[in-house]
């Protein structure tokens, strides 16, 4: 188990308590969190404000359409193991031949295999205790991946490649391991069983306000709750990609650079919606309902301006 | 400990085994589990494995603990009201405090909260007991006076003093409880009723903890009857707007990519020799398969009409998704020399453009393949099997239910000679399945 103690966010960072809750039960069971939501609710600012708050070491994967395993824990550099086993031939001629230059292998040897094992953020936070380790966007790995990592996941032992060294914590000082998904991939089923499993709710008005202040303190209240009214009034539109909360924040961070007057106003304009709407489809929808239904409330304002 | 649970879980569409059980233990032995509310969170964690299991869950929860029986449709406010459970509860905190008047909603608010107290909620209060207890007690009687006249000092060091309390006194009295619960309702110690919900006992750290710590638990209760999304979506029916998205999770199986590199062995002997006898290991790609699909569509009839624009939504989601080669190309009931690669089928492109094409190409026929059984003539027959003998792998998806097929002669003939699903995103799962088998045993 990696710290037990329960955590529920920092000054940075509001931390849902269900999700705080879900993350200290993985800890304290030692396994895996899954976290899964929509894009852009803080699934990966989980373990990143956690290891900055805690103090620890943090460890990240990001998976891609070419993550393997073997990045993932550890490889073996068979290139520069060939690369220095010539060089060593190629040495003993010169010598043979009475040259003096010889070619440098910067310190490795091949007697010693463990010069040529590149370890990835696995090894590495297996071997430092109470470290953090993230698996971003386990969801774009290959098919294979997950299951791969399952082996991994469910000891807590890793065995070099090749060398054969053996990297081994204790239950105790395991590291805090998160997952996150997008849910573009379905992960297989016994993946999912190795670990606890939260799905992140999109928060509430209220709670949403409350993330704002946590990232700009200094803003101005109404601006904020005019903005969110407006920001829940678009998801509730039934738009192919809906806002998520890192678009709002990116959009109250452009209308702030404004007076407070025209701050308001570019909200009900919905001056740079680029920010939130981010397909054409999707912006026609919103132009068509908002502006065109002269009884909507928006629409009337604008009009007004 | 609770050795029906799993069987309860999976009647309710969820999946539990053995190891669910071993896994709460884990936990209870870890101290994770204190109360009911505990139960709630930590089985969700264990279980719930997509949104969609979390309503099934849910109901299988208060069926199996709280004897509530939620039927579908029905809100949770509404299963809680006609149930025993909370009418004896009720009863019994009516017969505590006879002096007061309650609502119903605030009595049905106050019954979640109990089963939603969590020991986090518990130690937010012990937290703060230092603070507490540093402050004038007249003023938290003042502050408590409004819930019962509870004394504040007190409920704090009965819920400090529980956490003392070993785990096999803790599993006893929870399964004692469960099955008193569920046999008859008396004295003693009882999470429902006499002893309040949460093993702290009624009126004690429960309103406490409540009142500090706020109810996530009832509220999220809540609010999972009021979605369908934390229901699972019905995989078997046709295919819809709104489970578009679980037939592409299933057609996404179809992709097949791996990004591993492996040595050139040519290359590396080529170069090796070319230096001297100097061998540098040379590194290639692994170059897998390439998704390549081709759509045949039926849009011609009354009785497509209303899955053109789905499944063309659904083979379009997927491309932009994973930026493949789709062709797709529609004809009407039957092919004879020409398909249309326009939906309005004004140009034609002979059906040799499709058989020319790399026999890898995964091909979907989209239709009921009901006609009249003179349109499936000699001539169009050939054109099926010439398309079939070309391209190894071919599923054709039916939107009619699978009991209608054998009703049309000739849905019952192109069914024998093509596989057949229905499409509904099972069907779908299902033809990918059996395509990605058929590569396997080829390779």
């Amino acid at each position: 188990m990696a710290k037990t103690n329960f955590w529920n966010g920092s000054e940075k960072y509001l931390c849902d308590p269900e999700l705080a809750q879900a993350f200290h039960m993985a800890r304290t069971l030692g396994m895996p969190l899954l976290i899964e939501g929509e894009p852009g609710t803080g699934k990966t600012e989980l373990p990143l404000q956690y290891a900055s708050d805690m103090k620890l070491d943090l460890h990240v994967y990001p998976v891609g359409s070419k993550s393997n395993v073997e990045q993932f824990v550890a490889k073996f550099d068979h290139v520069k193991y060939l690369r220095d086993s010539q060089i060593e031939v190629l040495n003993s001629q010169r010598v043979e031949k009475g040259l003096d230059s010889t070619l440098s292998t910067a310190g490795r040897s091949t007697e010693n295999l463990d010069d040529y094992i590149v370890m990835g953020p696995a090894a590495k936070a297996y071997s430092s205790i109470h470290s953090v380790l993230l698996i971003d966007e386990i969801d774009k790995a290959p098919r294979e991946f997950p299951n791969d990592l399952l082996y991994a996941l469910s000891h807590r032992k890793f065995i070099l490649p090749e060398s054969g060294k053996e990297i081994q914590i204790s239950e105790e000082d395991m590291p805090a391991i998160v997952i996150t998904s997008n849910r573009e991939q379905e992960l297989p089923t016994a993946f999912k069983g190795r670990c606890i499993y939260h799905y992140i709710q999109f928060p509430e008005p209220e709670i949403m306000s409350q993330i704002v202040h946590k990232h700009y303190p200094e803003s101005d209240e109404e601006i904020v709750q005019v903005a969110i009214d407006i920001f829940y009034h678009l998801r509730r539109l039934g738009l192919e990609r809906a806002p998520s909360t890192r678009e709002l924040l990116n959009w109250l961070k452009y209308v702030q650079t404004f007076s407070k007057k025209e701050a308001l106003e570019r909200i009900n304009n919905l001056a740079g919606i680029g920010a939130l709407i981010k397909t054409q489809s999707d912006l026609e929808k919103v132009q068509r309902l908002l502006f065109d239904g002269s009884k909507d409330d928006y629409g009337r304002r604008s009009n007004a301006n | 400990m609770f050795p029906s649970l799993p069987s309860i879980l999976r009647s309710y569409g969820v999946p539990a085994d053995i190891r669910t059980l071993l896994l709460l233990r884990k936990a209870m032995e870890k101290g994770l589990v204190k109360t009911l509310g505990d139960i709630y969170l930590v089985l969700k964690s264990i279980v719930v494995k997509d949104p969609s299991q979390q309503g099934p869950f849910t109901m299988a929860y208060y069926a199996y603990f709280l004897q509530i029986d939620i039927q579908s449709g029905e809100t949770l406010d509404d299963a809680i009201q006609r149930s025993v459970t909370f009418k004896k509860w009720k009863e019994k905190l009516l017969s505590d405090h006879p002096d007061k008047h309650y609502d119903l909603s605030a009595l049905i608010n106050q019954f979640l909260d109990e089963i939603h107290l969590t020991s986090y909620d518990i130690k937010k209060i012990i937290d703060g007991k230092d603070i507490l207890a540093e402050d004038d007690p007249d003023q938290l009687d003042i502050g408590d006076a409004n819930n019962g006249n509870s004394n504040a000092r007190r409920y704090l060091d009965k819920a400090a003093d529980y956490t003392g309390v070993d785990l096999e006194e803790i599993l006893r009295r929870m399964e004692r409880v469960r099955k008193q619960q569920s046999s008859r309702h008396g004295g003693g110690s009882h999470w429902i009723g006499t002893g309040g919900i949460s093993p702290y006992g009624h009126g004690g750290a429960a309103k406490g903890g409540v009142r500090v710590g706020g109810s996530g638990g009832g509220r999220m209760a809540r609010k999972v009857f009021d979605n369908p999304r934390y229901f699972p979506i019905d995989l078997q029916s046709t295919l819809r707007d709104d489970n578009i998205d679980a037939a592409l999770a299933s057609l996404k199986g179809v992709v097949e990519d791996s990004a591993e590199t492996k040595l050139d062995v040519d290359k590396t002997i080529k170069d090796g020799l070319k230096r001297g006898g100097l061998y540098l290991p040379e590194m290639k790609d692994i170059h897998t398969e390439k998704m390549q699909i081709i759509l045949l569509i039926d849009n011609g009839g009354y009785s497509m009409d209303g899955h053109i624009g789905i499944v063309t939504e659904l083979f379009k989601k997927m491309k932009t998704r994973f930026a493949h080669d789709l062709k797709v190309f529609y004809f009407h009931n039957t092919i004879y020399n020409v398909v249309y690669s326009d939906a309005r089928r004004s140009k034609a492109i002979p059906i040799k453009h499709i058989t020319d094409l790399n026999k890898n190409y995964k091909l979907f026929i989209v239709g009921d393949a009901a006609m009249a059984p003179y349109e499936l003539n000699r001539n169009s027959v050939n054109h099926w099997l010439k398309l079939k003998e070309k391209f190894r792998k071919i599923a054709w998806l039916n939107p009619d239910a699978e009991k209608y097929w054998s009703r049309t002669q000739t849905t019952v003939y192109l069914s024998q000679m093509f596989d057949m699903y229905t499409l509904s995103p099972k069907g779908i799962e299902t033809a990918v399945r059996t395509m990605n088998r058929k590569t396997n045993e080829m390779y």
